[in-house]
Protein backbone atom coordinates (compact mmCIF):
# COMPACT_ATOMS: atom_id res chain seq x y z
CA UNK A 1 0.00 0.00 0.00
CA UNK A 2 2.64 2.50 1.13
CA UNK A 3 4.96 1.22 -1.59
CA UNK A 4 2.37 1.92 -4.26
CA UNK A 5 1.73 5.39 -2.81
CA UNK A 6 5.48 6.07 -2.81
CA UNK A 7 5.84 4.91 -6.42
CA UNK A 8 2.99 7.13 -7.58
CA UNK A 9 4.32 10.23 -5.83
CA UNK A 10 7.84 9.55 -7.12
CA UNK A 11 6.60 9.45 -10.70
CA UNK A 12 4.36 12.43 -10.19
CA UNK A 13 7.25 14.47 -8.83
CA UNK A 14 9.45 13.41 -11.73
CA UNK A 15 6.80 14.38 -14.29
CA UNK A 16 6.37 17.76 -12.56
CA UNK A 17 10.13 18.38 -12.76
CA UNK A 18 10.17 17.51 -16.46
CA UNK A 19 7.27 19.89 -17.06
CA UNK A 20 9.29 22.48 -15.16
CA UNK A 21 12.33 21.87 -17.37
CA UNK A 22 10.20 22.10 -20.52
CA UNK A 23 8.68 25.30 -19.13
CA UNK A 24 12.05 26.98 -18.69
CA UNK A 25 13.09 26.00 -22.24
CA UNK A 26 9.83 27.26 -23.75
CA UNK A 27 10.08 30.48 -21.75
CA UNK A 28 13.55 31.09 -23.18
CA UNK A 29 12.19 30.55 -26.67
CA UNK A 30 9.26 32.93 -26.08
CA UNK A 31 11.44 35.83 -24.90
CA UNK A 32 13.95 35.04 -27.65
CA UNK A 33 11.08 35.27 -30.12
CA UNK A 34 10.10 38.64 -28.67
CA UNK A 35 13.58 40.03 -29.44
CA UNK A 36 13.59 38.36 -32.85
CA UNK A 37 10.18 39.88 -33.57
CA UNK A 38 11.31 43.37 -32.64
CA UNK A 39 14.59 43.42 -34.56
CA UNK A 40 14.00 41.06 -37.45
CA UNK A 41 10.26 41.13 -38.11
CA UNK A 42 9.95 44.77 -37.01
CA UNK A 43 6.89 43.91 -34.98
CA UNK A 44 6.92 43.26 -31.24
CA UNK A 45 4.53 40.46 -30.46
CA UNK A 46 2.15 41.69 -27.76
CA UNK A 47 1.54 38.35 -26.11
CA UNK A 48 5.08 37.22 -25.32
CA UNK A 49 5.81 38.84 -21.93
CA UNK A 50 2.48 37.93 -20.36
CA UNK A 51 2.62 34.41 -21.76
CA UNK A 52 6.14 33.84 -20.41
CA UNK A 53 5.10 35.23 -17.04
CA UNK A 54 2.04 32.99 -16.72
CA UNK A 55 4.19 30.04 -17.81
CA UNK A 56 6.81 30.90 -15.19
CA UNK A 57 4.31 30.92 -12.31
CA UNK A 58 3.03 27.53 -13.51
CA UNK A 59 6.40 25.85 -13.64
CA UNK A 60 7.69 27.48 -10.46
CA UNK A 61 4.66 26.19 -8.55
CA UNK A 62 5.04 22.72 -10.08
CA UNK A 63 8.73 22.72 -9.25
CA UNK A 64 8.03 23.95 -5.71
CA UNK A 65 5.65 21.01 -5.19
CA UNK A 66 8.16 18.52 -6.60
CA UNK A 67 10.68 20.14 -4.25
CA UNK A 68 8.65 18.91 -1.28
CA UNK A 69 9.04 15.37 -2.61
CA UNK A 70 12.70 15.74 -3.52
CA UNK A 71 13.46 17.78 -0.41
CA UNK A 72 15.40 20.52 -2.17
CA UNK A 73 13.81 23.49 -0.38
CA UNK A 74 16.45 25.34 1.60
CA UNK A 75 16.11 25.11 5.37
CA UNK A 76 18.12 25.52 8.57
CA UNK A 77 19.35 22.12 9.68
CA UNK A 78 21.91 22.82 12.42
CA UNK A 79 19.55 23.27 15.36
CA UNK A 80 17.50 20.19 14.61
CA UNK A 81 20.53 18.03 13.89
CA UNK A 82 21.99 18.84 17.30
CA UNK A 83 18.95 17.24 18.99
CA UNK A 84 18.57 13.61 20.06
CA UNK A 85 17.12 11.31 17.42
CA UNK A 86 13.64 11.01 18.90
CA UNK A 87 13.07 14.78 19.18
CA UNK A 88 14.57 15.19 15.74
CA UNK A 89 11.97 12.83 14.32
CA UNK A 90 9.21 14.76 16.09
CA UNK A 91 10.55 18.01 14.59
CA UNK A 92 10.65 16.45 11.16
CA UNK A 93 7.06 15.27 11.49
CA UNK A 94 6.01 18.73 12.69
CA UNK A 95 7.79 20.37 9.76
CA UNK A 96 6.01 18.07 7.32
CA UNK A 97 2.67 18.79 8.99
CA UNK A 98 3.30 22.51 8.62
CA UNK A 99 4.20 22.04 4.97
CA UNK A 100 0.97 20.07 4.49
CA UNK A 101 -1.00 22.81 6.26
CA UNK A 102 0.54 25.45 3.96
CA UNK A 103 -0.42 23.26 1.01
CA UNK A 104 -4.02 23.03 2.20
CA UNK A 105 -4.13 26.80 2.74
CA UNK A 106 -2.82 27.40 -0.77
CA UNK A 107 -5.36 24.96 -2.18
CA UNK A 108 -8.38 26.44 -0.38
CA UNK A 109 -7.69 30.16 -0.66
CA UNK A 110 -6.05 29.73 -4.03
CA UNK A 111 -9.25 28.19 -5.35
CA UNK A 112 -11.26 31.08 -3.92
CA UNK A 113 -8.86 33.52 -5.62
CA UNK A 114 -9.17 31.73 -8.96
CA UNK A 115 -12.99 31.78 -8.72
CA UNK A 116 -12.99 35.44 -7.70
CA UNK A 117 -11.01 36.58 -10.76
CA UNK A 118 -12.30 34.00 -13.25
CA UNK A 119 -14.29 36.59 -15.23
CA UNK A 120 -11.28 38.93 -15.61
CA UNK A 121 -9.48 38.53 -18.91
CA UNK A 122 -5.74 39.16 -19.45
CA UNK A 123 -5.96 41.64 -22.35
CA UNK A 124 -2.89 40.59 -24.35
CA UNK A 125 -3.65 36.88 -24.10
CA UNK A 126 -7.43 36.74 -24.17
CA UNK A 127 -7.52 34.15 -21.40
CA UNK A 128 -8.90 34.35 -17.89
CA UNK A 129 -6.77 35.87 -15.13
CA UNK A 130 -7.78 32.77 -13.19
CA UNK A 131 -5.43 30.70 -15.40
CA UNK A 132 -2.52 32.75 -14.05
CA UNK A 133 -3.55 32.01 -10.43
CA UNK A 134 -4.61 28.39 -10.98
CA UNK A 135 -1.10 26.92 -10.41
CA UNK A 136 -1.20 28.06 -6.77
CA UNK A 137 -4.15 25.91 -5.66
CA UNK A 138 -3.02 23.04 -7.91
CA UNK A 139 0.45 23.17 -6.39
CA UNK A 140 -1.09 23.49 -2.92
CA UNK A 141 -2.88 20.17 -3.46
CA UNK A 142 0.32 18.53 -4.73
CA UNK A 143 2.37 19.91 -1.82
CA UNK A 144 -0.15 18.42 0.61
CA UNK A 145 -0.02 15.07 -1.18
CA UNK A 146 3.79 14.93 -1.15
CA UNK A 147 3.98 16.01 2.49
CA UNK A 148 1.48 13.32 3.50
CA UNK A 149 3.45 10.68 1.60
CA UNK A 150 6.61 11.66 3.45
CA UNK A 151 4.75 11.68 6.77
CA UNK A 152 3.54 8.16 6.02
CA UNK A 153 7.10 7.06 5.27
CA UNK A 154 8.31 8.70 8.46
CA UNK A 155 5.59 6.90 10.45
CA UNK A 156 6.65 3.63 8.82
CA UNK A 157 10.18 4.36 10.01
CA UNK A 158 11.77 4.64 6.59
CA UNK A 159 12.07 8.34 5.89
CA UNK A 160 14.91 8.46 3.44
CA UNK A 161 16.78 11.31 5.08
CA UNK A 162 15.66 13.91 2.62
CA UNK A 163 15.25 17.51 3.72
CA UNK A 164 18.92 17.34 4.62
CA UNK A 165 19.78 19.03 1.38
CA UNK A 166 19.70 22.73 1.19
CA UNK A 167 20.00 23.61 -2.44
CA UNK B 1 2.16 42.36 19.56
CA UNK B 2 1.14 41.15 16.12
CA UNK B 3 4.71 41.76 14.99
CA UNK B 4 6.00 39.61 17.85
CA UNK B 5 3.64 36.81 16.82
CA UNK B 6 4.74 37.08 13.17
CA UNK B 7 8.47 37.05 13.92
CA UNK B 8 8.13 34.55 16.76
CA UNK B 9 6.29 32.09 14.53
CA UNK B 10 8.87 32.56 11.80
CA UNK B 11 11.80 31.90 14.15
CA UNK B 12 10.10 28.89 15.71
CA UNK B 13 9.32 27.35 12.33
CA UNK B 14 12.86 28.00 11.07
CA UNK B 15 14.35 26.50 14.23
CA UNK B 16 12.47 23.21 13.94
CA UNK B 17 13.70 22.83 10.37
CA UNK B 18 10.72 23.95 8.29
CA UNK B 19 12.04 25.02 4.86
CA UNK B 20 12.44 28.81 4.65
CA UNK B 21 9.66 29.30 2.08
CA UNK B 22 7.12 27.38 4.17
CA UNK B 23 8.25 29.07 7.38
CA UNK B 24 7.60 32.48 5.75
CA UNK B 25 4.25 31.30 4.40
CA UNK B 26 3.21 29.69 7.69
CA UNK B 27 4.11 32.78 9.75
CA UNK B 28 2.22 34.95 7.26
CA UNK B 29 -0.89 32.76 7.53
CA UNK B 30 -0.78 32.85 11.34
CA UNK B 31 -0.46 36.64 11.27
CA UNK B 32 -3.43 36.86 8.92
CA UNK B 33 -5.59 34.90 11.35
CA UNK B 34 -4.48 37.03 14.27
CA UNK B 35 -5.16 40.23 12.32
CA UNK B 36 -8.40 38.77 10.96
CA UNK B 37 -7.48 39.58 7.35
CA UNK B 38 -8.85 37.61 4.38
CA UNK B 39 -6.34 34.80 3.70
CA UNK B 40 -7.12 34.91 -0.01
CA UNK B 41 -4.86 37.97 -0.07
CA UNK B 42 -1.86 35.83 1.01
CA UNK B 43 -2.21 33.74 -2.14
CA UNK B 44 -2.71 36.84 -4.25
CA UNK B 45 0.40 38.52 -2.80
CA UNK B 46 2.41 35.37 -3.42
CA UNK B 47 1.32 35.19 -7.04
CA UNK B 48 1.91 38.88 -7.68
CA UNK B 49 5.28 38.73 -5.92
CA UNK B 50 6.40 36.13 -8.44
CA UNK B 51 4.70 37.63 -11.51
CA UNK B 52 7.19 40.42 -12.09
CA UNK B 53 8.67 40.86 -15.56
CA UNK B 54 12.17 41.60 -14.38
CA UNK B 55 12.24 38.51 -12.14
CA UNK B 56 12.04 36.38 -15.29
CA UNK B 57 15.73 37.12 -15.71
CA UNK B 58 16.47 34.85 -12.71
CA UNK B 59 15.61 31.54 -14.41
CA UNK B 60 17.51 32.70 -17.50
CA UNK B 61 20.70 33.59 -15.63
CA UNK B 62 20.53 30.34 -13.66
CA UNK B 63 19.92 28.39 -16.86
CA UNK B 64 22.81 30.09 -18.67
CA UNK B 65 25.09 29.37 -15.70
CA UNK B 66 24.15 25.68 -15.69
CA UNK B 67 24.77 25.44 -19.43
CA UNK B 68 28.17 27.16 -19.14
CA UNK B 69 29.18 24.80 -16.38
CA UNK B 70 28.20 21.68 -18.35
CA UNK B 71 29.58 22.90 -21.66
CA UNK B 72 33.03 23.38 -20.16
CA UNK B 73 33.03 27.17 -20.50
CA UNK B 74 34.01 27.42 -16.84
CA UNK B 75 37.03 25.20 -17.47
CA UNK B 76 38.16 27.51 -20.31
CA UNK B 77 37.87 30.54 -18.05
CA UNK B 78 40.04 28.74 -15.51
CA UNK B 79 42.74 28.36 -18.16
CA UNK B 80 42.88 32.12 -18.80
CA UNK B 81 43.14 32.80 -15.09
CA UNK B 82 45.81 30.14 -14.80
CA UNK B 83 47.91 31.77 -17.49
CA UNK B 84 47.47 35.18 -15.88
CA UNK B 85 47.94 34.45 -12.16
CA UNK B 86 49.35 30.92 -11.90
CA UNK B 87 53.00 31.78 -11.28
CA UNK B 88 52.75 33.45 -7.87
CA UNK B 89 53.14 31.55 -4.59
CA UNK B 90 49.97 29.48 -4.13
CA UNK B 91 49.08 30.55 -7.65
CA UNK B 92 46.03 28.33 -7.90
CA UNK B 93 44.38 30.39 -5.16
CA UNK B 94 44.79 33.50 -7.33
CA UNK B 95 43.59 31.51 -10.33
CA UNK B 96 40.50 30.53 -8.37
CA UNK B 97 39.61 34.14 -7.50
CA UNK B 98 40.37 35.34 -11.03
CA UNK B 99 38.29 32.61 -12.63
CA UNK B 100 35.42 33.37 -10.24
CA UNK B 101 35.51 37.01 -11.36
CA UNK B 102 35.46 35.96 -15.01
CA UNK B 103 32.67 33.47 -14.37
CA UNK B 104 30.78 36.15 -12.43
CA UNK B 105 30.97 38.27 -15.56
CA UNK B 106 29.23 35.64 -17.66
CA UNK B 107 26.85 34.13 -15.12
CA UNK B 108 24.52 35.77 -12.65
CA UNK B 109 24.50 33.15 -9.94
CA UNK B 110 26.98 32.54 -7.09
CA UNK B 111 25.83 28.96 -6.56
CA UNK B 112 26.43 28.15 -10.24
CA UNK B 113 29.86 29.74 -9.92
CA UNK B 114 30.96 27.71 -6.91
CA UNK B 115 29.77 24.41 -8.35
CA UNK B 116 31.21 25.11 -11.81
CA UNK B 117 34.62 26.34 -10.64
CA UNK B 118 34.82 24.07 -7.64
CA UNK B 119 34.42 20.95 -9.73
CA UNK B 120 37.18 22.17 -12.07
CA UNK B 121 39.64 23.76 -9.65
CA UNK B 122 39.36 21.76 -6.44
CA UNK B 123 40.74 18.53 -7.96
CA UNK B 124 43.61 20.56 -9.53
CA UNK B 125 44.40 22.15 -6.17
CA UNK B 126 44.27 18.88 -4.27
CA UNK B 127 46.59 17.27 -6.81
CA UNK B 128 49.17 20.01 -6.31
CA UNK B 129 49.12 19.60 -2.53
CA UNK B 130 46.69 22.36 -1.49
CA UNK B 131 44.48 21.57 1.51
CA UNK B 132 40.80 20.99 0.87
CA UNK B 133 39.68 23.64 3.37
CA UNK B 134 41.72 26.25 1.49
CA UNK B 135 40.26 25.17 -1.85
CA UNK B 136 36.69 25.31 -0.49
CA UNK B 137 37.19 28.64 1.27
CA UNK B 138 38.79 30.39 -1.70
CA UNK B 139 36.24 29.08 -4.19
CA UNK B 140 33.24 29.88 -1.98
CA UNK B 141 34.26 33.36 -0.89
CA UNK B 142 35.34 34.37 -4.38
CA UNK B 143 31.97 33.21 -5.77
CA UNK B 144 30.53 36.10 -3.73
CA UNK B 145 32.45 38.52 -5.98
CA UNK B 146 30.24 37.32 -8.84
CA UNK B 147 27.27 38.95 -7.08
CA UNK B 148 28.87 42.35 -7.68
CA UNK B 149 30.24 41.83 -11.17
CA UNK B 150 27.49 42.17 -13.75
CA UNK B 151 25.27 40.41 -14.63
CA UNK B 152 23.85 39.49 -11.24
CA UNK B 153 20.39 38.10 -10.76
CA UNK B 154 20.25 39.31 -7.18
CA UNK B 155 20.61 42.90 -8.42
CA UNK B 156 17.51 42.29 -10.51
CA UNK B 157 15.61 41.12 -7.42
CA UNK B 158 16.79 44.28 -5.66
CA UNK B 159 15.68 46.53 -8.53
CA UNK B 160 12.26 44.83 -8.49
CA UNK B 161 11.97 45.13 -4.69
CA UNK B 162 13.07 48.79 -4.72
CA UNK B 163 10.23 49.65 -7.08
CA UNK B 164 10.34 52.19 -9.85
CA UNK B 165 13.36 54.34 -10.42
CA UNK B 166 16.21 51.93 -9.80
CA UNK B 167 17.82 50.93 -13.06
CA UNK B 168 19.25 47.45 -13.47
CA UNK B 169 21.78 48.84 -15.94
CA UNK B 170 23.09 51.35 -13.37
CA UNK B 171 23.30 48.65 -10.70
CA UNK B 172 25.31 46.51 -13.09
CA UNK B 173 27.75 49.36 -13.79
CA UNK B 174 27.89 50.31 -10.12
CA UNK B 175 28.98 46.79 -9.20
CA UNK B 176 32.06 46.69 -11.44
CA UNK B 177 34.65 48.58 -9.33
CA UNK B 178 33.40 47.13 -6.00
CA UNK B 179 33.62 43.68 -7.59
CA UNK B 180 37.19 44.25 -8.77
CA UNK B 181 38.17 45.63 -5.36
CA UNK B 182 36.66 42.69 -3.47
CA UNK B 183 38.35 40.27 -5.87
CA UNK B 184 41.72 41.99 -5.37
CA UNK B 185 41.40 41.80 -1.57
CA UNK B 186 40.52 38.10 -1.75
CA UNK B 187 43.51 37.47 -4.02
CA UNK B 188 45.75 39.20 -1.49
CA UNK B 189 44.42 37.07 1.37
CA UNK B 190 44.62 33.89 -0.72
CA UNK B 191 48.27 34.76 -1.37
CA UNK B 192 49.00 35.45 2.33
CA UNK B 193 47.50 32.15 3.43
CA UNK B 194 49.28 30.30 0.61
CA UNK B 195 52.66 31.75 1.66
CA UNK B 196 52.02 30.81 5.27
CA UNK B 197 51.13 27.26 4.31
CA UNK B 198 54.00 27.07 1.84
CA UNK B 199 51.94 26.11 -1.19
CA UNK B 200 53.79 25.56 -4.50
CA UNK B 201 54.45 28.19 -7.13
CA UNK B 202 53.05 27.72 -10.62
CA UNK B 203 54.80 28.54 -13.87
CA UNK B 204 53.89 31.17 -16.43
CA UNK B 205 53.12 29.23 -19.59
CA UNK B 206 54.26 32.10 -21.83
CA UNK B 207 52.34 34.65 -23.86
CA UNK B 208 51.45 32.35 -26.75
CA UNK B 209 49.78 29.94 -24.33
CA UNK B 210 48.00 32.85 -22.64
CA UNK B 211 46.68 34.14 -25.96
CA UNK B 212 45.58 30.63 -26.94
CA UNK B 213 43.69 30.23 -23.66
CA UNK B 214 42.11 33.64 -24.16
CA UNK B 215 41.05 32.82 -27.73
CA UNK B 216 39.52 29.53 -26.61
CA UNK B 217 37.50 31.26 -23.89
CA UNK B 218 36.54 34.30 -25.98
CA UNK B 219 33.21 32.97 -27.32
CA UNK B 220 32.14 32.26 -23.74
CA UNK B 221 33.32 35.66 -22.50
CA UNK B 222 31.32 37.36 -25.24
CA UNK B 223 28.20 36.50 -23.20
CA UNK B 224 29.18 39.23 -20.75
CA UNK B 225 29.56 41.73 -23.58
CA UNK B 226 26.18 40.78 -25.02
CA UNK B 227 24.34 41.06 -21.73
CA UNK B 228 25.90 44.24 -20.40
CA UNK B 229 26.24 45.88 -23.81
CA UNK B 230 22.69 44.93 -24.76
CA UNK B 231 21.24 46.49 -21.63
CA UNK B 232 23.39 49.63 -21.61
CA UNK B 233 22.94 50.20 -25.32
CA UNK B 234 19.19 50.01 -24.86
CA UNK B 235 18.87 47.11 -27.29
CA UNK B 236 17.35 44.72 -24.78
CA UNK B 237 15.72 44.82 -21.38
CA UNK B 238 17.51 42.91 -18.60
CA UNK B 239 15.07 40.03 -19.03
CA UNK B 240 15.54 39.89 -22.78
CA UNK B 241 19.31 40.06 -22.55
CA UNK B 242 19.34 37.15 -20.11
CA UNK B 243 17.26 34.98 -22.45
CA UNK B 244 19.61 35.96 -25.30
CA UNK B 245 22.49 34.87 -23.04
CA UNK B 246 20.88 31.42 -22.74
CA UNK B 247 20.38 31.11 -26.49
CA UNK B 248 23.89 32.39 -27.20
CA UNK B 249 25.45 30.01 -24.66
CA UNK B 250 23.57 27.11 -26.22
CA UNK B 251 24.79 28.14 -29.66
CA UNK B 252 28.41 28.41 -28.51
CA UNK B 253 28.24 25.10 -26.64
CA UNK B 254 26.66 23.19 -29.50
CA UNK B 255 28.17 24.87 -32.59
CA UNK B 256 31.57 26.19 -31.47
CA UNK B 257 32.74 24.01 -28.59
CA UNK B 258 30.65 20.94 -29.53
CA UNK B 259 30.81 20.06 -25.87
CA UNK B 260 27.18 19.74 -24.82
CA UNK B 261 25.46 16.37 -25.12
CA UNK B 262 21.67 16.13 -25.08
CA UNK B 263 21.92 14.44 -21.70
CA UNK B 264 23.97 17.37 -20.34
CA UNK B 265 21.46 19.82 -21.81
CA UNK B 266 18.62 17.97 -20.09
CA UNK B 267 20.52 17.96 -16.79
CA UNK B 268 21.19 21.70 -17.10
CA UNK B 269 17.50 22.36 -17.76
CA UNK B 270 16.36 20.24 -14.82
CA UNK B 271 18.91 21.82 -12.49
CA UNK B 272 17.82 25.29 -13.62
CA UNK B 273 14.15 24.40 -13.07
CA UNK B 274 14.90 23.19 -9.53
CA UNK B 275 16.89 26.26 -8.52
CA UNK B 276 14.35 28.60 -10.14
CA UNK B 277 11.43 26.92 -8.39
CA UNK B 278 13.21 27.15 -5.05
CA UNK B 279 14.27 30.78 -5.44
CA UNK B 280 11.01 32.14 -6.88
CA UNK B 281 8.81 30.20 -4.46
CA UNK B 282 10.75 31.80 -1.60
CA UNK B 283 10.39 35.20 -3.27
CA UNK B 284 6.62 34.66 -3.50
CA UNK B 285 6.38 33.70 0.18
CA UNK B 286 8.69 36.59 1.13
CA UNK B 287 6.44 39.03 -0.75
CA UNK B 288 3.41 37.91 1.28
CA UNK B 289 5.48 38.14 4.47
CA UNK B 290 6.75 41.60 3.52
CA UNK B 291 3.19 42.70 2.89
CA UNK B 292 2.21 41.80 6.46
CA UNK B 293 5.24 43.74 7.73
CA UNK B 294 4.04 46.74 5.72
CA UNK B 295 0.51 46.41 7.15
CA UNK B 296 2.00 46.43 10.64
CA UNK B 297 3.97 49.56 9.67
CA UNK B 298 7.21 47.85 10.63
CA UNK B 299 9.33 49.75 8.09
CA UNK B 300 8.41 53.18 9.44
CA UNK B 301 8.65 52.03 13.07
CA UNK B 302 12.08 50.52 12.53
CA UNK B 303 13.19 53.66 10.71
CA UNK B 304 11.97 55.78 13.62
CA UNK B 305 13.77 53.50 16.07
CA UNK B 306 17.07 53.68 14.22
CA UNK B 307 16.80 57.44 13.73
CA UNK B 308 16.03 57.90 17.43
CA UNK B 309 19.33 56.18 18.27
CA UNK B 310 21.45 58.43 16.11
CA UNK B 311 21.26 60.78 13.16
CA UNK B 312 24.84 60.17 12.15
CA UNK B 313 24.80 58.64 8.63
CA UNK B 314 28.03 56.72 9.26
CA UNK B 315 26.57 55.03 12.33
CA UNK B 316 23.21 54.40 10.69
CA UNK B 317 24.89 52.67 7.77
CA UNK B 318 26.90 50.62 10.25
CA UNK B 319 23.71 49.62 12.09
CA UNK B 320 21.98 48.65 8.83
CA UNK B 321 25.05 46.67 7.77
CA UNK B 322 25.15 44.83 11.11
CA UNK B 323 21.44 43.98 10.95
CA UNK B 324 21.78 42.70 7.39
CA UNK B 325 24.89 40.66 8.24
CA UNK B 326 23.05 39.07 11.13
CA UNK B 327 19.95 38.31 9.09
CA UNK B 328 22.16 37.04 6.26
CA UNK B 329 23.58 34.27 8.38
CA UNK B 330 20.11 32.87 9.05
CA UNK B 331 18.25 33.53 5.83
CA UNK B 332 18.94 33.12 2.18
CA UNK B 333 19.78 36.14 0.07
CA UNK B 334 16.76 36.46 -2.20
CA UNK B 335 14.00 36.53 0.47
CA UNK B 336 16.06 39.00 2.49
CA UNK B 337 16.35 41.33 -0.49
CA UNK B 338 12.57 41.18 -0.97
CA UNK B 339 11.80 41.72 2.73
CA UNK B 340 14.46 44.22 3.80
CA UNK B 341 14.74 46.49 0.75
CA UNK B 342 11.43 48.27 1.45
CA UNK B 343 12.51 48.66 5.09
CA UNK B 344 16.07 49.98 4.73
CA UNK B 345 16.12 51.66 1.33
CA UNK B 346 13.88 54.59 2.45
CA UNK B 347 16.15 55.18 5.46
CA UNK B 348 19.23 55.13 3.22
CA UNK B 349 17.64 57.45 0.67
CA UNK B 350 16.64 59.76 3.52
CA UNK B 351 20.35 60.01 4.40
CA UNK B 352 21.14 61.01 0.83
CA UNK B 353 22.49 57.63 -0.26
CA UNK B 354 21.88 56.71 -3.86
CA UNK B 355 19.67 53.59 -4.29
CA UNK B 356 22.34 52.16 -6.63
CA UNK B 357 25.03 52.58 -3.98
CA UNK B 358 22.78 51.03 -1.34
CA UNK B 359 21.98 48.12 -3.66
CA UNK B 360 25.67 47.32 -4.16
CA UNK B 361 26.26 47.47 -0.38
CA UNK B 362 23.36 45.08 0.10
CA UNK B 363 24.67 42.62 -2.51
CA UNK B 364 28.05 42.24 -0.83
CA UNK B 365 26.59 42.27 2.68
CA UNK B 366 24.03 39.54 2.01
CA UNK B 367 26.64 37.76 -0.12
CA UNK B 368 28.75 37.34 3.02
CA UNK B 369 25.70 35.58 4.48
CA UNK B 370 25.92 33.05 1.64
CA UNK B 371 29.27 31.85 2.96
CA UNK B 372 28.40 31.80 6.68
CA UNK B 373 26.71 28.89 8.44
CA UNK B 374 24.08 27.88 9.42
CA UNK B 375 22.44 28.92 6.14
CA UNK B 376 25.19 29.54 3.64
CA UNK B 377 24.09 28.03 0.37
CA UNK B 378 27.33 28.90 -1.46
CA UNK B 379 29.62 27.55 1.26
CA UNK B 380 27.37 24.51 1.55
CA UNK B 381 27.74 23.73 -2.17
CA UNK B 382 31.46 24.51 -2.07
CA UNK B 383 32.01 22.14 0.85
CA UNK B 384 29.94 19.46 -0.87
CA UNK B 385 31.99 19.77 -4.07
CA UNK B 386 35.21 19.59 -2.04
CA UNK B 387 33.94 16.60 -0.07
CA UNK B 388 34.28 18.24 3.34
CA UNK B 389 31.84 19.20 6.09
CA UNK B 390 30.88 22.87 6.17
CA UNK B 391 31.64 22.97 9.93
CA UNK B 392 35.23 21.88 9.20
CA UNK B 393 35.98 24.35 6.41
CA UNK B 394 34.65 27.26 8.45
CA UNK B 395 37.46 26.89 10.99
CA UNK B 396 39.99 28.40 8.58
CA UNK B 397 37.75 30.80 6.64
CA UNK B 398 38.41 33.84 8.91
CA UNK B 399 41.04 35.61 6.76
CA UNK B 400 38.65 35.46 3.82
CA UNK B 401 35.79 36.90 5.89
CA UNK B 402 38.25 39.64 6.83
CA UNK B 403 38.77 40.49 3.15
CA UNK B 404 35.02 40.49 2.46
CA UNK B 405 34.22 42.68 5.47
CA UNK B 406 37.04 45.10 4.62
CA UNK B 407 35.63 45.37 1.09
CA UNK B 408 32.12 45.91 2.52
CA UNK B 409 33.33 48.77 4.71
CA UNK B 410 35.22 50.36 1.83
CA UNK B 411 32.21 50.12 -0.47
CA UNK B 412 29.85 51.44 2.22
CA UNK B 413 31.92 54.48 3.17
CA UNK B 414 33.55 55.35 -0.15
CA UNK B 415 30.51 56.02 -2.37
CA UNK B 416 32.65 56.96 -5.37
CA UNK B 417 33.78 53.34 -5.75
CA UNK B 418 30.24 52.50 -6.75
CA UNK B 419 28.98 55.82 -8.05
CA UNK B 420 32.03 56.94 -10.05
CA UNK B 421 31.17 54.93 -13.16
CA UNK B 422 27.43 55.45 -12.62
CA UNK B 423 27.83 59.25 -12.50
CA UNK B 424 29.95 59.03 -15.63
CA UNK B 425 27.14 57.14 -17.33
CA UNK B 426 24.47 59.56 -16.11
CA UNK B 427 26.60 62.31 -17.62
Amino acid sequence: MLDRFATITRWLSRVLMFIGAAGIAVMTAIIGWQVFGRYVLNASPAWTEQAALVLMVWFVMFGAAAGVHEGFHIRIGVFVEALPLRIRTVCRALALLIIAACGIALAIWGTQLVLAVWSHVIPTLGISRGIAYLPLPVSGGLITLFAIERLAELAAGRERGRMEGRV
Amino acid sequence: MELAILLGTLLLLLAIGVPVAFALLGATLVAFFVLDLPAIVVVQRMASGMSVFSLMAIPFFIFAGELMHRAGIAARLVRIAEAAFGRSRGGLGQVDVGASMLFGAVSGSAVASVSALGSTLMPMMKEKGYDTDYAVNVTSTSAVVGLLIPPSHNMIIYAAAAGVGVSVGELFIGGIIPGLLTGALLMFVAWLVAVKRNYPRGEFPGWPAFMAAFAAALPGLMTAVIIVGGILGGFFTATESSSIAVIYTLAVAVLVYRSLSFRAFLDATLAAARTTAMVLFIIGAASAFGWVLAILETPSQLAALILSLTDNPILILLIINLILLMLGTFMDMSPLIVITTPIFLPIAVGLGIDPVHFGVIMMLNLGIGLVTPPVGSVLFVGAAVGGMRMEETVKTIWPFYGALVAALMAITYLPFLTMGLVELMRG
